[in-house]
This record gives C-alpha cells, structure tokens and sequence, in this order.
C-alpha cells in the first residue's frame, strides 16, 4: 500500500471514529468505552506475551488495584480523580515488582500458573478486606471523572477521553516494541540463552516489562470504575484475567496495534451471541476455537494474508 | 548525553585487547557421572585453539563452563588472568567474551538484520522511557545499531537476507547468522561450538575463511568441530578423552598421536 493511501484510510477511520458516538445507540457507546478500556489493559498483557513469551493471567489483579484505589481515593478520602489514578499506578507498579521479582525466575507453564494463583489471591483480598473494598457489597457513588474542572460524565464524553489514552499507549508501546529494548524482548522470547550470552538483562527487562503491564492494567482499572460508578470483587475474577490474555491471543499475539481488534472481539462478539440465549458461552467458546486454529497468526496475521490474496487477484 | 558519545565511538572495526583464557583444573560431573577431570588449557592471545574429542568427551561442557551456563565443581576459568567465578553470564560478555551454540540459537521470529542487531545491544544505553518516547538520542542509538549491523551482515553474505525471517533460513545460514551476531559484538574471545556442522563442503570452506578474518583482526578463537579438515585452521589443538586432555599440539601431530587414533578408532 502506498503512502497517500495509507494516510487517506487512516483520515477514514479517524474520521467515523468521531463520528461513531452520532450515530450509534448509547448501548453501543457504552461497548466502544469497554473496548478501549479493554485495549489499554490488554496491551500490557500483549506486551508480555507477544514480546516476552510471558503468558501473564494475572490482569484482573491490577485491574482492580487501580479501580479501588480510584473508588477509595474519591469517595472515602475525597480526593481529585487523578490521584486515584497516581495511587493505583503506584500501587500496581510497586506490587509488580514485589511480586514479579520472584515469580519472573519461573518460565513458561509454572510462570503461567504463578499468575493465575496471583490473580486468584487477588480476587480472595478484594473480597476479605471490605474496609478498603467494600468486599461483595462493593463500592458505589464513585464521582464521574473530572480533569482540571472538566467532567467526563456522558458515555460520548468517556468515549472521546479513553480512546485517545488507548491511542497514546499503543504509539508508547509501537515505539518501545521498535526500539533496543523491544529487540532484546523478541530475542529472550526466541532464544534465551542467546539472548543473555549477547548481554541482555533478561530478569530485568522482564519485571520492567511486568511493571508496565501492571500499570496499564490499573489505568484502565481507574478509568472503568470512574465510568461504571460502582465497583465489585466480581469485576476482578480470573475469568476478567482470562478475557485480558484473549486480547493478544485472539489479536495475534506480536501484534501492537492488533490489540484494538482483539479488545474489540472480546467486547463485541459475546455481545452478539447473548442473542441466542444460555448458549452464548458455548459459543463464544466456539468462536475461539475458530479464531484460534483458523488463524494461527491471529486476526491480524488473517487480515493480512486477506490483504495479500486480494492484492494477487488484482494484479 | 553520555549515550550518543558512547556509540559514536562503537567501532566498525573494534581494536581487539588482549586475551587469554586459561582453564586450570577444571573437573564436572552431572548427577555422579563425571563428564570432566582436571582439564588444563590456555588459549593465548591472538591464537586459534582447537578443542577436538568424540562425542559425549565434554567439549561443549567446557563451552558452558567458560561461558558462565554451568559453574565447575573443581577448577578455575581465568580471563586474562582474572578469575572469573563470580562473574554471570551477562559480566562475562561486557569482558569480552562471546559463544556460538551447538545447535544455532537464533531469533527465529525475528529479522536477520533485527539478530545481528541483538548482538550490539550490550553496546547500546536507551532504556524503555527513552524508546517510548522515541528520544533523538535513542532514535540515532538505534540508526547506529542498524548501520553497524547491517556491515556486518554484508561482511558475513547476508545481504540480500537482511529482512527474512530468520527462522525460515537453512541450517547453514543460520549458521552464518549467529556468527555474524557473535562477530559484530567485537568479542575479545570467541568460542565456536561445532560451527560447522550441518555445513556443505563449500559452507565449510567460507566459514574457514571467515574464522580466518576474525582471526586476523584480533579476535582470540576457541573452536570446536569434528571436521578434522577446518581444524587444520588451528594454531594448537587438544583432544579431549573421557573428561581429560591426552594430546596437545599442532593438528598435523594431533592426527598422528596414537592415544587420539585409538581413542577415534575406539581402540
Ligand atoms: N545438562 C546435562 N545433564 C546431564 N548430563 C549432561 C548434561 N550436559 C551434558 N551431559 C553429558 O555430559 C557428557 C558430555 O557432554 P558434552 O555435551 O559436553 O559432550 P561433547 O563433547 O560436546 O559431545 P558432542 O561432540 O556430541 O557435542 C555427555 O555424556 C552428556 O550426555
Ligand atoms: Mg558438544
């Protein structure tokens, strides 16, 4: 594809991108929101697996972390909205370190399960310390968000505030997925013993890595509870972790700005099967299961090799 | 600023300091079953240094040993006669020195331009802010990584290859690729496990003239192969036997020692 039209699709997307919240339903809205709060979050678990290798089930925990802390921070304490969002990411950050230190020793399969034991302990602290969280009962009243004066208090609104924080995290991520440090990602990933014999710090590299994942997870934690008003335990349990890693899984899992399709599938496809009633999961499962096998390079690597096909029979 | 005058001072062609690898009683075993006892060699200065001995002998052993993956049992490694015991993996590379593997272990999903650029990530400083942010500086880093790895590249015939995937590549040209890594590093000492192997005739007669090059621009070799032919490359070359060294000395009467025939020849 050449330049020019390169930029013209892209003025295309941007374009009904702004005009989307004109003509869609509030119910529509109201996913696009979730699908970009979904990007965010999904990208750091997308770094990690993509880049990394690192399967990471643990989200949900960070997630939460930066929901509560923007709940406790606004409604206990009454404080501004942004510093939830500076606690929450603090929090998240430290803990990632706290924790990942350790656990990053592991690889693969019991790195894996290390996760998912850190999200299960997770969702078992939200639910026994009420104090902070409420516990089943959650925390309700959350002020919608407000920046210097500014409130995002319509579904529009949010949806012109998170997409843009998705777009700048995801040009963050291209850049640093490019540069000398996405390199020695890619290299640990596919060979680590090669890639420490050419000196990469990869114990190093993998907790900043995490950190940054855990970080993004509480952004879009912060955003979600200011959007919902009223949080709960039941918003951070290892299924949400789950739905985080399908993100890259589904998107192709190297993929930086896949993660938009994937967020989208993930957000938008049960959506759709919740029409065919009780069997929805079953066929979501489904859908997966298809994504999965019919394209092992995910959405991403499908649609080029579309591009590529299309592209033959023209010429 | 301190990141860009480093890198402009990355040589295209690095003055090589000198190297000497010295391993002094070195003794291994796995589990009980002794692979090395009291293995003695140096490898001067400037010099190629064969490591021949039929399989399971313990050669690539040594490799991981010197490399820093495994910690001797008995023995020191000296590096210019620093003991280098404490030193990870990582410390032993900003020393100067380098590997190849056995079985090549190339970035497999990466570009062949992108590995050989791992190979300088040691010599590069911007972090993951810096590259976020896409910083002149780190931005120029990375031009830099690219150019200089891209010479190396073209110096090793890989320069038509430079975007394919490296996993998609014959054995022999991954090879090639992981040599180049290894070379555009500017390793002091260079340790070759079994380059040769998985080569054609040809491959091989390249890769002879390639150790040559590193060689005469100062690298100091260690090689492993059982091609008796390229080891012919080698300045002093020790046989290695059931964990010991029997011979040492010029390939030519290396041959000829009756312990390595027998021990070849399964005597
Ligand atoms: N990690 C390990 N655990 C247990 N045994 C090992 C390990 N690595 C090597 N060995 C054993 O140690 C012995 C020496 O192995 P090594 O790989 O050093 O031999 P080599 O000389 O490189 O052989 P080759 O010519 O086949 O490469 C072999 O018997 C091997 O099975
Ligand atoms: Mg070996």
């Amino acid at each position: 594809m050449n330049k020019l039209r390169r930029s013209l699709l892209l003025l295309l997307l941007v374009l009904a991108w702004a005009l989307a919240p004109l003509l869609l339903s509030r119910h529509l809205i109201d996913l696009f929101v979730f699908a970009g709060l979904f990007t965010i979050g999904g990208l750091g678990v997308g770094l990690l697996l993509g880049q990394c290798g690192i399967v990471n089930l643990a989200q949900a925990l960070f997630y939460g972390i930066g929901a509560y802390s923007s709940a406790y921070v606004t409604v206990q304490l009454g404080l501004p909205s942004l510093t939830g969002f500076l606690a929450g990411m603090l929090a998240s950050a430290l803990i990632a370190i706290a924790v990942g230190w350790p656990v990053l020793r592991l690889t693969g399969f019991f790195l894996a399960l290390a996760t998912l034991a850190l999200s299960l302990i997770g969702n078992v602290l939200f639910f026994e310390w009420d104090w902070l969280t409420g516990g089943t009962l959650g925390i309700g009243g959350i002020p919608k968000l407000s920046i210097f004066g500014f409130a995002f208090d319509t579904p529009e609104r949010v949806y012109y505030l998170v997409w843009p924080i998705a777009i700048l995290v995801l040009l963050l991520a291209d850049n640093l997925v490019r540069g000398r440090p996405g390199l020695a990602m890619r290299a640990m990933r596919d060979a680590a013993p090669a890639a420490e014999v050419l000196g990469v710090d990869m114990h190093r590299l993998k907790t900043a890595m995490f950190v940054i994942c855990a970080m993004l997870g509480s952004l879009a934690g912060s955003l979600f509870a200011h959007y919902v008003s009223y949080i709960s335990v039941q918003s951070f349990t290892v299924e949400r972790s789950i739905a985080f890693l399908l993100i890259p899984v589904v998107a192709g899992s190297a993929s930086v700005w896949g993660i938009i399709a994937g967020a989208l599938f993930v957000t938008f496809i049960p959506e759709l099967l919740s029409g065919f009633g009780d069997i929805h999961q079953v066929l979501f499962g489904l859908a997966l299961v298809l994504v999965v096998t019919l394209l092992p390079d995910g959405l991403i690597g499908g649609a080029d090799r579309l591009a590529q096909l299309l592209k033959r029979r023209m010429a | 600023m301190s990141g860009v005058v480093e890198l402009q001072s990355l040589p295209s062609r690095p003055p090589h300091l000198p190297a000497t690898l010295e391993l002094s009683g070195i003794a291994h075993s796995f589990g009980g079953f002794k692979v090395l006892s009291d293995v003695n060699f140096a490898v001067p200065q400037g010099q190629i240094v064969g490591l021949i001995g039929p399989n399971g002998s313990g050669k690539s052993t040594c490799f991981n040993i010197v490399s820093g993956f495994l910690s001797p049992k008995a023995g020191r490694v000296l590096l210019s006669g620093r003991d280098m015991a404490a030193d990870s993996i990582q410390a032993r590379t900003r020393q100067g020195l380098m590997r190849t593997f056995q079985t090549p272990k190339v970035f497999e999903r990466m570009s062949v331009l992108e590995n050989v650029m791992v190979g300088l990530h040691k010599d590069g400083r911007s972090g993951i802010l810096a590259s976020m942010l896409r910083t002149p500086s780190a931005r120029r880093e990375l031009d830099r990584l690219r150019n200089t790895a891209e010479g190396a590249c073209r110096k090793f015939g890989l320069g038509k290859l430079l975007d394919a995937q490296t996993g998609r590549l014959p054995a022999g040209q991954r090879r090639v690729v992981e040599l180049a890594r290894a070379y555009v590093g500017a390793p002091r000492l260079l340790l070759l496990d079994e380059p040769s192997s998985g080569l054609n005739t040809e491959e091989i007669e390249q890769l002879r003239g390639w150790i040559a090059m590193l060689n005469s621009e100062g690298m100091t070799i260690l090689l492993v192969s059982h091609d008796m032919g390229l080891m012919t490359i080698a300045d002093t070359v020790h046989a290695l036997y059931f964990g010991e060294i029997i011979a040492s000395g010029p390939m030519t009467a290396i041959q000829a020692d009756p312990r390595v025939r027998e021990a070849y020849l399964g005597g």
